[in-house]
C-alpha cells in the first residue's frame, strides 16, 4: 500500500538517529493521526502525506528529542562545572609548585590529551545535532570526567598531601563531579 | 500559534492536557488541539520529546500498555507536576492581568 510505504519510510528516517523505544512510540502516534485522516475519507497515499505533514520533518523531531535528553543535560553540567573545577586545581598546582613534582613528561602529555578529549567529547554532547552521537559522547565523557578527577586526587594526594583549603576544596569538588558523572553515565547511554 | 511562540508556555499546555487523566502521546495534541479551537499550530512529533522532558524533570510518569496489539506509552501527572502546573497557572493568570491591564482599550485585531 503506497500510504504506509510512505511511513515507513518516514519511520526508517527517524529510526537512523533515534532509539527504537522512542521510534516505537512515535509509530503509534503516526499511525493514529494516519488512521485519524483515513476516517475523514482521504485514499491511504493522501492520509499517510497529510499525518507525515502534520508530524513534522523527522530532523525536527530528532533536534528536539536531542535538546530533551538527558545525555545533553549531563553533557551542559559537566562543562558549566569544568571552569570552577579547573581554577581550583590550578590553585593547588601552582602553590604546589607542580613543575618540581616527579611526573614524566609523556604522563603530563597523556593527561593533556585525555583532558582535551574529554572536553571535545563534552563539547559535542552539549551542542551535536544527532542523537546517538550526542548519547555516545555524553557517555565517554561522562567516563572520562571520571577518570581524570580520580587520577588528579589521586596524584595530588600522593605528591602534595596537605590538607591546605585549595586541595581540599578541589578535592571535594573533583570527587562531587566524578559522582554526578558516573551517577549520569547510565542515562546517557541510553539518553 | 507556532511553535517559536509556544516558547515557555508548552510544559504548562502539556500539564494541562493531562489533567483530566493518563493519555499518550497523540491523545494529548488532540486535547489541546481541542482545548485551543484548533488555533494550534504545532508538529505533533515535536509533543513527544516535550513529554520526554517532562518525564524527566518527574512531572509525568510514563508507563507502557498495549491497546490492540501495538505497545503504546501512557502519561499521567506526578504529584509534583500538578504542583507545578498550579504554579505556572497561577503564574499565568498574574502575567494575563498585567497584560490586560496595560494593553486594555485598544481593538483585538481579527486572527489572521
Amino acid at each position: 500500500m503506497p500510504g504506509t510505504r510512505l511511513i515507513s519510510d518516514y519511520l526508517a528516517a527517524l529510526s537512523a538517529d533515534l532509539p527504537g523505544q522512542i521510534v516505537e512510540e512515535l509509530a503509534d502516534g503516526l499511525d493514529e493521526t494516519y488512521h485519524g485522516y483515513l476516517g475523514r475519507g482521504l485514499a491511504p497515499d493522501a492520509a499517510a502525506r497529510a499525518a507525515i505533514k502534520e508530524f513534522g520533518e523527522p530532523r525536527v523531531i530528532v533536534a528536539a528529542f536531542t535538546d530533551a535528553s538527558h545525555s545533553r543535560k549531563t553533557a551542559r553540567r559537566l562543562l558549566a562545572a569544568g571552569p570552577g573545577v579547573g581554577v581550583c586545581w590550578a590553585v593547588v598546582l601552582i602553590t604546589a609548585r607542580v613543575w618540581q613534582w616527579p611526573v614524566p613528561v609523556v604522563a603530563r602529555v597523556l593527561f593533556g590529551v585525555a583532558l582535551v578529549t574529554v572536553i571535545g567529547l563534552l563539547a559535542a554532547a552539549a551542542f551535536g545535532r544527532h542523537y546517538r552521537l550526542v548519547c555516545r559522547a555524553a557517555a565517554a565523557a561522562c567516563a572520562g570526567t571520571a577518570v581524570l578527577d580520580a587520577v588528579m586526587i589521586g596524584t595530588v594526594l600522593a605528591a602534595a598531601p596537605v590538607l591546605v583549603w585549595p586541595v581540599v576544596a578541589a578535592v571535594a569538588l573533583s570527587a562531587g563531579r566524578s559522582a554526578f558523572a558516573l551517577r549520569n553515565m547510565s542515562h546517557a547511554l541510553t539518553g | 500559534m507556532r511553535a517559536e511562540e509556544l516558547k515557555g508556555h508548552l510544559d504548562a499546555l502539556l500539564l494541562a492536557a493531562l489533567e483530566d487523566g493518563p493519555r499518550h502521546g497523540y491523545a494529548v495534541m488532540e486535547a489541546l488541539r481541542h482545548s485551543t479551537g484548533g488555533r494550534l499550530d504545532l508538529p505533533t512529533g515535536t509533543i513527544y520529546p516535550a513529554l520526554h522532558r517532562l518525564e524527566t524533570a518527574g512531572l509525568i510518569a510514563g508507563s507502557w500498555s498495549v491497546v490492540t496489539g501495538r505497545r503504546r506509552r501512557v502519561y499521567e501527572l506526578t504529584a509534583a507536576g500538578k504542583e507545578a502546573l498550579s504554579g505556572k497557572r497561577a503564574d499565568w493568570c498574574d502575567f494575563a492581568a498585567m497584560m490586560s491591564a496595560a494593553l486594555e482599550g485598544g481593538p483585538c485585531p481579527e486572527p489572521a
